[in-house]
């Protein structure tokens, strides 16, 4: 589904990926993990078509198709979700309206007809009960006025909205209490197939006793430098990054 | 009398004939036509008082990475034009006080990189004086900024202007600007007039502006009088509150004492 | 809000202006020019008696007095006042007694604009005075509205039927003498709307009038009086089109409320007259004066779209002359390509706790320049007044400027006056956002500029709110990217 060689971005004169290899198959869960400034927004942020960064080197396919050239817009469409680390807030704009637009427009890409107004506010009903977003959120403005909780409840919501064949979750997990960790973490579990994929990015350990992942991938300075089953979320969680990134500057 | 006591707190030494200023603090008394450079790098500041009804420009200029705190006290009905030429990573902290008629106008052109101008003022009329103060304040280069913030206060059948103007040229870009006009009219012949403007000809700026004329809130003032001060007392309070927040920031530390003195005596006359 | 985003995808990729087109009906001009005797012939057309002729002369010879104004922040080119046609109707000047009666041709022009002339309209509740060019084609529903003594008509009618009440209130809040295009409006004026609610009576329906240049080289004029007497409510809808022209058109309007004591009027206006093309060449010049009277506890709501017309010269006021009289101003102004617009308020406090509101949302695009320009003047009788201001700019590129010259003046020492001003520009992380879930860029800066403009839209009614949101996004066309 997902395949990225030999991936190296940067910003300005800044090299922050230097040299990424990954592949996701349909059906599998990633947890990419790793110490602060590693890379691993970076990494979701190219991938999904961030203009901030300028790919230096490499390739990244999905579904077969290389994406680095298309547009931000076009990646979605086709299936390429990035829940953000920190959802933006849209003055004015309701969920509503925003999301009516967009899952028309991921139809139309598909050569689906429109959804009509009736049949788009019952699956704005039904996807809102999968992460328990309080239905009212749906008629204010996009993130405007959210807590932390709603915000993230938000972007899980609009994962179920638009249905991606993968979904890269940057740090859904950062800043959630307990028990909206359980939801965040059960949303995406359910929204979870045999032909969709998911990479977590995540922090810490916790998310992974929700979000069982089947890899679990080390960053560091820019490269994955250890891939393990979920084993090595557990590892880490008790030893720390040390005895890794040690190996790492000791090759 | 007034001049020599705000002088002598300042410490001012006499202005260089070339109008070169070496740092340290200078002092200008009716002083008429004046211009002024500070060099390069150079910190200094500028007292000038104004007690005549006559008019006067004076221009100065701020090097690379100069800095220059101005105080401005105006009384007796001058009209004083201050035009300040800023280069690159220069720095001017004006603050004015207006304690009579008369007009003051600011202009202050950025025209050098991150070029910052603050400037903090207030007008206080009582009788049926009539005062203006304008501030224009040109972002000529990218990544400058500047503050103003002038207060008015008119009572009696006194008339008070601001206006203000903050031009964005095309490609200053990056400009951070703020703009506050607060006002309060005081007894039913006061006038307060206020223009805050804006033009802006580049886009990824932050300017805002902020006009208000209002009279104290009625919860403070409810809270006050609860604590025992009559509707007088807490409207005083209110005021000095209001004009003295002005001072306490005054560019030049050291006249402190003597302008709160200024203007705690032009307060006595409100009523 | 029901926003058809299909319809706003289509009007993006259609593009360019919709309304451009010009219908071939025979008209009925004078030559161009102005002196009395073109008074008098416009005055003579209309079959006018001699008392209106008088005060279409006294307001053209205090015109030649007057000066241009000059303080706007607008690059005006020379307007040449002789070079303009200040008479043209469409020739059937019969009286209609019928749809079937109009002009197959016209009937299609208001099609295409898609005004609901027909019987449809009573199912959307708008009575439609349509004016093209200077005459009043057809008004409907007169029928309906005047079993509630409401009187809708056009105002040529009105000054033949209802003389007393013009000379009452014509001119009344707009006097001859306020300014250069209100004198040249008093004295040319060939049409437009008159509009009176009896005391008590809530008007049923909203009551629009579509305006239209239609013939080449004329200049509209229209006059509306809305006299809205105690106790009364209505709503009331303005909407302006205009064809595509490589020469400008002059548009000077004049509006007149009287809002009586506990009445209400709400006055909106989506304006979309013809912008001229990407480099600036044609488009209407709208320099219009709007004013509105408020006595006792009456209250008055302007709210405007404004996207089209070269230069736009106009400030909806309201007068608040009665005790707690409220005046409200709820403004979107774009501009985009070589446009200009300088507009705003005037909020006059003269009546004790009188209360006025201003949100106004500028959005400057292209090589565009954008001025809100407002007044707030508490008189010193004006105990209690209080005024609250919000002027928002929006900018999209760095080619284009936005300017706000708010004015407050206080004579009042209880009034509490407020002003905010903000400056803004589209993130780019709200475009990658919207990029992201699959938005293109041109509809993500539509829906972020709906979004911005929201809390001024909502106020409008429904069928306009959809207007108005496509125009924002048609307006925008070209902008971006």
């Amino acid at each position: 589904m997902l395949v990225v060689k030999n991936l190296h971005a940067s910003v300005g004169d800044k090299e922050i990926l230097k040299g990424i290899d990954l592949t996701v198959r349909a059906g599998e869960v990633h947890a990419i993990m790793g110490p602060n400034g590693s890379g691993k927004s970076t990494l979701a942020s190219v991938l999904s078509g961030s203009e901030k960064f300028t790919v230096t080197e490499g390739s990244a396919e999905f579904l077969g198709r290389d994406i680095l050239s298309l547009p931000i817009e076009e990646r979605a469409r086709m299936g390429l979700f990035l829940g953000f680390q920190y959802p933006v807030e849209i003055p004015g704009v309701t969920m509503a309206n925003f999301m009516k637009i967009a899952v028309n427009e991921h139809r139309k890409y598909r050569g689906e007809e429109p959804l009509t107004a009736g049949e788009f506010l019952r699956l704005m009903r039904e996807k809102s009960a999968v992460v328990e977003l309080d239905p009212k959120l749906t008629s204010r403005a996009v993130n405007e006025g959210f807590s932390g909780g709603e915000k993230k409840k938000n972007e899980i919501f609009q994962m179920a909205m638009l249905e991606p064949r993968l979904a890269i979750l940057d740090e859904t997990d950062s800043g959630l209490d307990i028990d909206a960790l359980r939801i965040v973490a059960t949303g995406v579990t359910r929204l979870h197939t045999e032909d969709n994929a998911t990479v977590v990015i995540t922090h810490y350990q916790r998310l992974l006793d929700y979000i069982v992942p089947d890899y679990v991938h080390v960053l560091y300075k820019g490269r994955i430098i250890h891939s393990g089953d979920k084993s090595l979320a557990l590892k880490l969680e008790k030893e720390g990054y040390d005895w890794l990134i040690n190996d790492y500057r000791e090759e | 009398m007034i001049v020599e006591d705000l002088i002598t707190a300042s410490g001012a030494q006499p202005l260089p004939d070339n109008g070169l200023l070496a740092g340290g603090v200078y002092a200008l008394a009716d002083a008429g036509d004046k211009s002024l450079t500070v060099p390069g790098g150079v910190e200094a500041s500028l007292v000038v008082v104004h007690t005549r009804q006559d008019e006067s420009k004076l221009s100065i200029e701020l090097l690379d990475a100069a800095s220059l705190s101005i105080v401005v006290l105006c009384e007796a009905g001058a009209f004083a034009e201050i035009d300040i030429a800023q280069h690159g990573r220069s720095a001017c902290r004006l603050t004015a006080l207006m304690l009579s008629s008369g007009e003051l106008a600011c202009n202050a052109s950025l025209k050098g990189r991150e070029a910052r101008f603050d400037m903090n003022g207030a007008f206080v009329l009582t009788g049926s004086e009539r005062g203006r103060i304008r501030v224009d304040v040109d972002h000529l280069s990218p990544d400058c900024s500047s503050i103003t913030l002038v207060k008015g206060v008119a009572s009696g059948s006194s008339y008070g202007r601001f206006e203000g103007l903050v031009y964005v040229a095309p490609d200053a870009q990056r400009t951070d600007s703020q703009q506050t006009s607060r006002n309060i009219t005081l007894g039913a012949d006061a006038r307060i007039e206020t223009s805050p403007q804006l033009e802006i000809y580049a886009d990824d700026v932050k300017c805002s502006h902020g006009a208000t004329v209002g009279q104290i809130d009625g919860e403070q003032l409810m809270y006050m009088r609860q604590r025992g001060l009559s509707r007088e007392q807490a409207q005083r309070l209110h005021i000095e509150g209001f004009v003295g927040d002005v001072v306490m920031h005054s560019a030049v530390e050291s006249l402190q004492e003597q302008l709160s003195a200024r203007v705690g005596a032009k307060l006595e006359n409100i009523r | 809000m029901a926003n058809d985003s299909k319809n706003i995808i289509e009007e993006l990729e259609s593009g360019d202006y919709k309304y451009g087109f010009t219908s071939d009906i025979a008209t009925e001009t004078i030559g161009r020019g102005l002196n009395e005797d073109v008074v008098r012939l416009i005055s003579e057309k209309k079959g006018e008696p001699e008392w209106m002729l008088e005060r279409r002369l006294k307001a053209f010879r205090h015109w030649q007095t007057m000066k241009l104004p000059q303080w706007a922040h607008l690059d005006i080119p020379r307007i040449d006042f002789q070079d303009i046609i200040y008479y043209a109707a469409p020739k059937s000047a019969k009286k209609l007694s019928s749809m079937d009666q109009v002009d197959p041709e016209l009937k299609r022009t208001f099609d295409k604009l898609g005004i609901p002339l027909e019987e449809q309209m009573a199912l959307a509740g708008v009575a439609v005075d349509a004016v093209m060019d200077s005459v009043s084609v057809k008004t409907t529903f007169r029928e309906t509205l005047a079993e509630k003594g409401i009187i809708f008509c056009s105002i040529s009618e009105a000054i033949k039927e209802y003389p007393e009440m013009i000379k009452k209130y014509l001119g009344s809040v707009v006097p001859y003498a306020d300014n250069f295009y209100a004198a040249l409006n008093a004295a040319v004026f060939s049409d437009g709307s008159f509009c009176y609610i009896p005391k008590g009576v809530r008007c049923p329906m909203e009551l629009s009038t579509y305006f239209r240049i239609n013939a080449e080289g004329t200049g509209q004029f229209e006059r509306t009086l809305i006299v809205a007497d105690e106790g009364s409510y209505v709503s009331y809808l303005e909407g302006c089109t205009a064809p595509r022209r490589d020469e400008n058109q002059l548009h000077a309007a004049v509006v007149e409320i009287v809002v009586e004591n506990d009445a209400e009027v709400k006055y909106s206006t989506v304006q979309n007259w013809y912008p001229g093309d990407r480099e600036g060449r044609g488009g209407i010049y709208n320099f219009v004066t709007k004013r509105g009277l408020c006595r006792d506890r009456a209250r008055l709501s302007w709210t405007q779209v404004e996207t089209g017309s070269a230069i736009t010269w106009k400030y909806p006021s309201c007068v608040l002359l009665g005790d707690d009289s409220v005046g409200e101003f709820y403004s979107v102004a774009m501009t985009n390509n070589c446009q200009q617009a300088d507009t705003g308020t005037k909020m006059i406090h003269l009546g004790r706790n009188t209360r006025s509101r201003i949100v106004s949302k500028g959005i400057s695009a292209g090589r565009s320049q954008n001025a809100y320009r407002g007044l707030v003047k508490v008189a010193k009788g004006a105990d209690g007044a209080r005024n609250y201001s919000q002027c928002d700019s929006l900018l999209i590129g760095d080619k284009c400027g936005a300017h706000t010259f708010p004015v407050i003046d206080s004579r009042n020492p209880s009034a509490v006056l407020e002003h905010e001003a903000t400056t803004s520009k589209i993130s780019e992380d709200q475009l990658f956002y919207c990029n992201q879930r699959g938005l293109s860029t041109e509809q993500a800066v539509g829906l972020i500029v709906n979004g911005y403009a929201r809390d001024v839209l909502s106020k409008l009614p429904m069928e306009f709110a959809v207007e108005a949101q496509k125009l924002l996004s048609i307006s925008l066309e070209g902008s971006v990217g």
